[in-house]
């Protein structure tokens, strides 16, 4: 088509078309040839209204999923499969797994932070659904440290807004004692079913969380010792009785952890205060000699335990007398233990361990109170709280051998934090030309 | 015994951590080599100082920044962070009198090599950590203090012994040991005694008496 009105610099001719080449509009001379005039390489009316589209999108395929998501879930669906977990448990724990990962705390970390993730994910479902799996046998899976795995247990439960139920020792004895492998395989007189070892164990345990040896341990060495002690006491022969806990282990083909050793001579001792208050035992009981009676001390175990308290009770009441200023009537049995409800005494600096004679003087008491108090081993003040573990039948070792803490200072009761401070007192922070010079050539003179 | 009954407890500061600073670049090296109880840790790139009365411990860095540790109350962190700028001050003046040593002085100036003495100024001084611990006069359930105070509380035998109470508003966190001992942890001494006073009535509903655990 030609246009009017143009004329060709070249030639001078009107004649001038339109001639696209490719997509470029070109107005082109007739005669002699020449491009009169081009236009842009694109045709602009498509690109009108439109916005610009990166590169990555306008090549972008329909989103998929992220491989690590993937693998992630496939990590999951594994470790329900060894654990042997149910069905609900396995979908539940994917759906956390694919909720957590798409949050901001958890999308940018590393790849193994993200198996830790899996791993609790998994921790979390079984605890909801009541699956007794501890964070040690995750942190056994995953094949990483117990203090890491916790640490993204807690995070991941804080994001994710989850109310987990809280562990419990009782239900996980039953599965921890489904791993030790000696009811078949081994000798006659070493063998033992479950379900006795269980209900013994648990037991144990129940005695232990009394006796202030579960607090605040931790809670696999306690299985271990409740289990190999159970073990040895369910028929104390020979053989049994002269395995040590190693050998145990290796018996049934379980890695023995440290501190079970530790929490078997404290059950130990404890069944050994108990079993002293057996009626009808003749021998004095030694931590060798306990397990033959181990039976019967957890069949009375609990009128075992009142014993033992009242003997306690008794023991110190002629240590408390003694130490009273005022003599009130004291009854000399004692009803009932009442330590809940003993007031709580105003603190007193006082170097003794003894009972504050300064809080009876003068005050009138219940005798039965006061004597329940007793009992209980309430009866300090907060400051004296670290010794009624001297006082007391049974107490952590934390309380037995306290920390001694130091006297606050009556001087530095005054500071107000703007007194002026003397030269003489800055000085003595500053070396002098001469002590730093030799200074500085000792250090040359070690460093040649 | 009434909850709230909170002085007849005894809250113990243990630690107080405080921050200044001294508005001017400090040469560490000189620091080190002219201060007593000192410590220097160049593959960090701080100084430990000591100070004998407050006991204190303060890591200073070269940008002037310095955190003080180990005091047992505010005023005393306050005192010894003064102290501490003083020995500074001290030891910048001392390049000042004009001593004999040059590379003393050398390293004291700016870089411009003008030879003004920096000056060192106490300021920005902040309290941030107070550590104390307080002894309950019974024993704590912890499985039944965490159930009751979920999801606030968290306990997990296998990794701490103590059950953990935040409490975000005073910004305040509480460490439950069975054995009736807690610490807290918070910004300021009076956030402590707070979050002590909040916590008394929960632990007074889940005690247990200390000679007996049931």
């Amino acid at each position: 088509m030609s246009r009017s009105g143009l004329s060709c610099p070249g030639c001078g001719s009107s004649n001038i078309v339109d001639d696209d080449l490719y997509c470029q509009a070109q107005l082109v001379c007739v005669d002699c040839g020449s491009v009169v005039s081009e236009g842009a390489l694109t045709n602009e009316s498509v690109y009108v209204g439109a916005s610009d589209v990166s590169y990555s999108r306008t090549t972008a395929g329909d989103k998929k999923p992220c491989m690590n998501l993937l693998k992630g879930r496939h990590h999951v669906i594994a470790m329900c499969r060894i654990l042997r977990v149910n069905r609900e448990i396995e979908d539940l724990s994917q759906t956390f797994y694919s909720r957590a990962y798409q949050h901001k705390s958890f999308i940018r970390v590393t790849l193994r932070k993200k198996e830790f993730l899996a791993g609790c994910c998994v921790l979390v479902s079984c605890r909801m659904r009541q699956w007794p799996v501890t964070i040690g046998t995750i942190s056994c899976l995953l094949d990483a440290d117990l203090v890491e795995v916790g640490a993204v247990y807690k995070e991941m439960v804080t994001v994710l807004n989850i109310e987990a139920p809280s562990f419990n020792i009782y239900d996980v004895i039953e599965a921890h004692s489904q791993e030790y492998k000696i009811s078949l395989h081994v000798a006659e007189e070493l063998a033992e079913n479950h379900k006795d070892l269980t209900k013994r164990a648990v037991e144990l345990v129940e005695l232990a969380a009394d006796t202030w040896v579960v607090t605040g341990r931790q809670p696999v060495p306690v299985i271990m010792a409740a289990i190999y002690l159970s073990w040895q006491s369910l028929k104390p022969n020979r053989h049994r009785l002269k395995l040590s806990l190693d050998k145990f282990c290796q018996l049934a083909k379980v890695k023995k952890q440290k501190p079970a050793a530790i929490r078997v001579t404290e059950m130990k001792e404890v069944l050994c205060k108990l079993g002293k208050e057996i009626p009808w035992l003749g021998e004095t009981l030694t931590p060798d000699n306990v397990v033959c009676q181990v039976e019967d001390i957890l069949k009375h175990r609990y009128a075992l335990l009142r014993r033992a308290l009242r003997a306690r009770e008794e023991a110190l009441l002629p240590e408390s007398l003694a130490s009273c200023e005022a003599s009130p009537p004291r009854a000399p049995e004692v009803s009932d233990p009442n330590p809940a409800e003993s007031p709580v005494e105003r603190r007193k600096r006082s170097a003794e361990g003894t009972l504050a004679p300064g809080d009876e003087a003068g005050q009138p008491r219940v005798a039965g109170e006061l004597a329940g108090e007793l009992a209980g081993g309430a009866l300090e003040s907060p400051d004296k709280g670290s010794n009624w573990g001297a006082r007391a039948l049974f107490a952590p070792p934390c309380v037995v051998h306290a920390k001694r803490r130091r006297v606050e200072q009556p001087e530095l009761r005054d500071v107000t934090g703007d007194e002026e401070i003397s030269d003489s007192e800055i000085d003595s922070y500053i070396r002098t030309p001469r002590e730093a010079r030799e200074f500085a050539q000792m250090q040359n003179m070690f460093l040649e | 015994m009434e909850p709230g009954n909170d002085d007849a407890l005894d809250i113990i500061i243990t630690n107080v951590v405080a921050t200044f600073r001294v508005r001017c670049h400090l040469n560490l090296r000189t620091i080190a080599l002219e201060g007593t109880n000192v410590i220097y840790k160049p593959e960090i790139g701080k100084v430990l100082m000591k100070l004998r009365k407050p006991k204190i411990t303060a890591s200073i860095w070269s940008s002037g920044k310095i955190i003080c540790t180990g005091a047992t109350s505010e005023d005393d962190a306050k005192l010894g962070a003064r102290r501490l700028a003083r020995v500074l001050q001290k030891l910048g003046f001392k390049a000042g009198m004009g001593t004999d040593d040059h590379s003393l002085s050398a390293g004291r100036k700016d870089r411009a090599g003008t030879g003004r003495i920096r000056e060192v100024r106490f300021s920005a001084f902040k309290v941030v950590n107070v550590l104390a611990v307080c002894s309950m006069p019974f024993g704590i359930q912890l499985v039944d203090f965490t159930i009751k105070n979920r999801p606030i509380a968290s306990y997990e035998p296998e990794l701490h012994p103590a059950a953990t109470y935040r409490i975000k508003h005073i910004k305040a966190t509480v460490q439950v040991f069975s054995t009736g001992s807690i610490t807290v942890t918070g910004p300021n001494v009076q956030n402590v005694a707070t979050a002590v006073e909040q916590i008394y009535p929960l632990l007074f509903e889940c005690r247990k008496p200390k000679a007996l655990c049931k």
